[in-house]
């Protein structure tokens, strides 16, 4: 949950009554940011506020980009930017606009820069010790701290660090709410989603007039498989806000985990209609499409993401361009030309130049996917295939999404040449994604190991999102489940490799 | 919300019940020039066979109790051991003069000794780093680098 807090307002209030124009703005509460003009520093506050506070985030964005447009020079908001679009063309240029323009910047704005651009790019190691010297020097930046704490969690699965800073700030301020929005998701990624209700009771009642607390909270029931709730909750978060459009999106995913198929359909159309991003608008026309998959209609989603290709590719959009047709792939049971899928998707990857961390990032994912669709096939020299250009990627890449990526495809291959010890050792440590998870169920039962595929199988089954990997994976899990409960001895295997 | 619908499995690869492990920094003091070094190395210098630095300055051992998350990771990993046998090199009592070994209860307060101590190494969680201390490479590698040898479970 995100929302404004008495501190942030008094903060902002006091930084906007203070702005003079062309100087370093002498803050002690919070990190200052250098900009000649007014209407940019104006600009800057409210994007932060929407972005960071109350999640509004189109907003938010909209809002940064008129911080850039009133001060060009203005170098953190470039950089605020770039971290917070989902553009990664705009992303690239941002960021290259914050470079340039990093003289005009206070030492402290760098480090926030450093930070922002680290955390991208993969160069961790400055990247944290930024962050830290930070939080250190400015120990009442609430925002600060609570960036910290969701980037920890959610991008790094640090939960231990994250939930350290994040609960460090609540016991500093117990108001300031947007925390326990990221300690409510920090719970719920960590596998301690059990914990994360009793916050957002907490985040809700703090803020009756927020929609995002109820938005969390319908997110949360969701992940925890209460869709009824969830929709309870997206509902209220819409009756605060009928413009809040991640609720909107909300309804229909908890649709379509529903089996609704037609109620999603409806509602994402809503949600598309409902953002102007063009990233987000192509986002959500993806997962539109998926619900065609999800009732069985395979050529009418291949219909609607051929669709989604052609706009994608006009646009410039590559990572939606490859998305689509990485979609294609997972849900084409023909493999040949599942593999022509997702070549495809590594085509129009490579075809667009962004951000080489985020271009690595998608790389691997889709190179993972192809290792997948031919372990799936059997066809073992086609996983070798994909692993190649994986291992040269992670010999170099500080990603943990490459490398996971990596141990995947190694896995596969593993499991491909009958060695199961060492693929569950590999698919071990990609043990989020539905796709490992399935291989290593796989690997687990031809391992002799019954029982801990069991278990595997029931941590998958228990997985509700709206991702791709999730509704090709997770209803074969509960198939088998069902075919053969876990109270039995024998795992019912997965049909992945004859 | 999260602040973006990631769509992309991996993008949104914390949705499961696993914790991550992390990676353990080797941090000396910002002004020691020393930027590398192996893992033989440093597990010398946890021995007590190694006791200066290149400047003659004796190396002080900075670390978490042995009995702290990770460190039974860092410690078995360093001297090759158990934890147990870890525990007893590092408490002998010669130890008091030769790589003096000073535990403290939390990462933080090891950066803070580091921070402090031009002549001290230490052992932490690498997302606790400042810099106030340098990020000493272990057989060529850094924290996150593909095949960094002190990367935890």
């Amino acid at each position: 949950m995100r929302i404004l807090n008495r501190i942030l307002c008094s903060t902002i209030a006091l930084t906007i009554a203070g702005a003079t124009a062309g100087s370093v703005r002498a803050q002690d509460r919070t990190v200052p940011h250098t900009t000649s003009s007014d209407e940019a520093n104006h600009w800057y506050e409210l994007a932060m506020k929407e972005r960071e506070d109350l999640l509004f985030v189109d907003k938010g964005i909209d809002s940064m980009r008129e911080a850039v447009k009133a001060d060009p020079h203005f170098a953190l908001a470039h950089a605020a930017l770039a971290y917070f679009t989902n553009d990664p063309l705009e992303e690239k240029r941002e960021r290259a606009l914050a470079q340039k323009n990093m003289a005009n910047a206070s030492p402290d704005e760098r480090l926030l820069i450093t930070w922002m651009n680290g955390t991208k790019d993969g160069d961790l190691v400055p990247a944290i010790a930024a962050m830290n010297d930070l939080i250190a020097k400015y120990p009442s930046d609430e925002r600060l701290q609570n960036l910290d704490g969701e980037w920890l969690c959610s991008n790094q699965g640090a939960f231990d660090r994250g939930e350290s800073v994040l609960k460090q700030l609540l016991k500093n301020d117990p108001k300031y709410f947007p925390a326990l929005n990221n300690l409510a998701y920090c719970y719920a990624l960590s596998g301690e989603a059990k914990l994360a209700p009793a916050l957002m009771e907490e985040y809700v009642v703090a803020l009756p007039n927020q929609p995002n607390p109820q938005d969390s909270y319908g997110e949360i029931m969701r992940m925890l498989g209460d869709y009824q709730a969830a929709l309870e909750h997206y509902n209220k978060a819409l009756q605060i806000d009928p413009d809040f459009n991640s609720s909107k999106v909300g309804v229909a995913s908890t649709y379509a985990l529903m089996g609704e198929q037609e109620k999603a359909r409806a509602q994402y159309l809503v949600a598309i209609d409902g953002t102007k991003e063009r990233a987000t608008k192509l986002d959500y026309r993806i997962l539109w499409a998926m619900t065609y998959y999800r009732e069985n209609q395979a050529e009418r989603a291949r219909q609607e993401l051929r669709k989604i290709v052609v706009e994608a590719d006009r646009d410039g959009m590559a990572i939606e361009h490859a998305e689509a047709h990485r979609d294609m792939a997972l849900f084409n049971p023909d493999a040949q030309t599942a593999l022509k899928d997702i070549d495809h998707a590594r085509v129009a990857l490579l075809a667009r130049d962004f951000a080489k961390g985020d271009r690595d990032n998608e790389l691997a994912t889709i190179l993972f996917t192809r290792a997948f669709i031919a372990a799936r096939a059997g066809l073992k020299d086609e996983v070798q295939k994909s692993l190649e250009p994986l291992s040269v990627m992670a010999r170099t890449s500080r990603s943990y999404i490459v490398q996971r990526a990596y141990h995947s495809a190694k896995g596969a291959s593993l499991l491909m040449q009958q060695k199961y010890d060492a693929a569950i050792q590999e698919l071990d440590d990609d043990a989020q994604n539905p796709l490992s998870l399935q291989l290593l169920a796989d690997a687990q039962n031809k391992a002799g190991q019954a029982a801990e595929a069991q278990k595997t199988l029931t941590t998958l089954a228990a997985i509700n999102d709206e991702r791709v990997e999730t509704a090709v994976a997770v209803p074969q899990a509960r198939a088998a489940l069902k075919a053969s409960p876990p109270t039995t001895a024998q795992a019912t295997p997965f049909h992945i490799h004859p | 919300m999260r602040k973006r619908l990631l769509m992309v499995c991996v993008a949104l690869a914390c949705a499961a019940s696993l914790a991550f492990g992390t990676d353990f920094a080797v941090v000396a003091h910002a002004s020691n020039p020393v930027k590398a070094m192996t893992l033989a190395d440093l597990g010398k210098i946890f021995r007590g066979k190694t006791a200066t630095w290149q400047n003659g300055r004796n190396i002080t051992l900075v670390l978490r109790e042995p009995d702290s998350p990770g460190m039974k990771f860092v410690i078995e990993k360093v001297l090759g051991g158990t934890l147990e046998e870890g525990k007893a090199i590092l408490n002998e009592s010669s130890r008091k003069t030769n790589v003096p070994v000073v535990f403290v209860s939390s990462d933080a307060e090891v950066v803070k000794v580091v921070e402090g101590n031009s002549a001290a190494l230490g052992v932490v969680d690498v997302y606790n780093i400042t810099s106030g201390v340098k990020v000493v490479k272990i057989d060529e590698k850094q924290p996150f680098d593909p095949g960094y040898v002190l990367k935890g479970h």
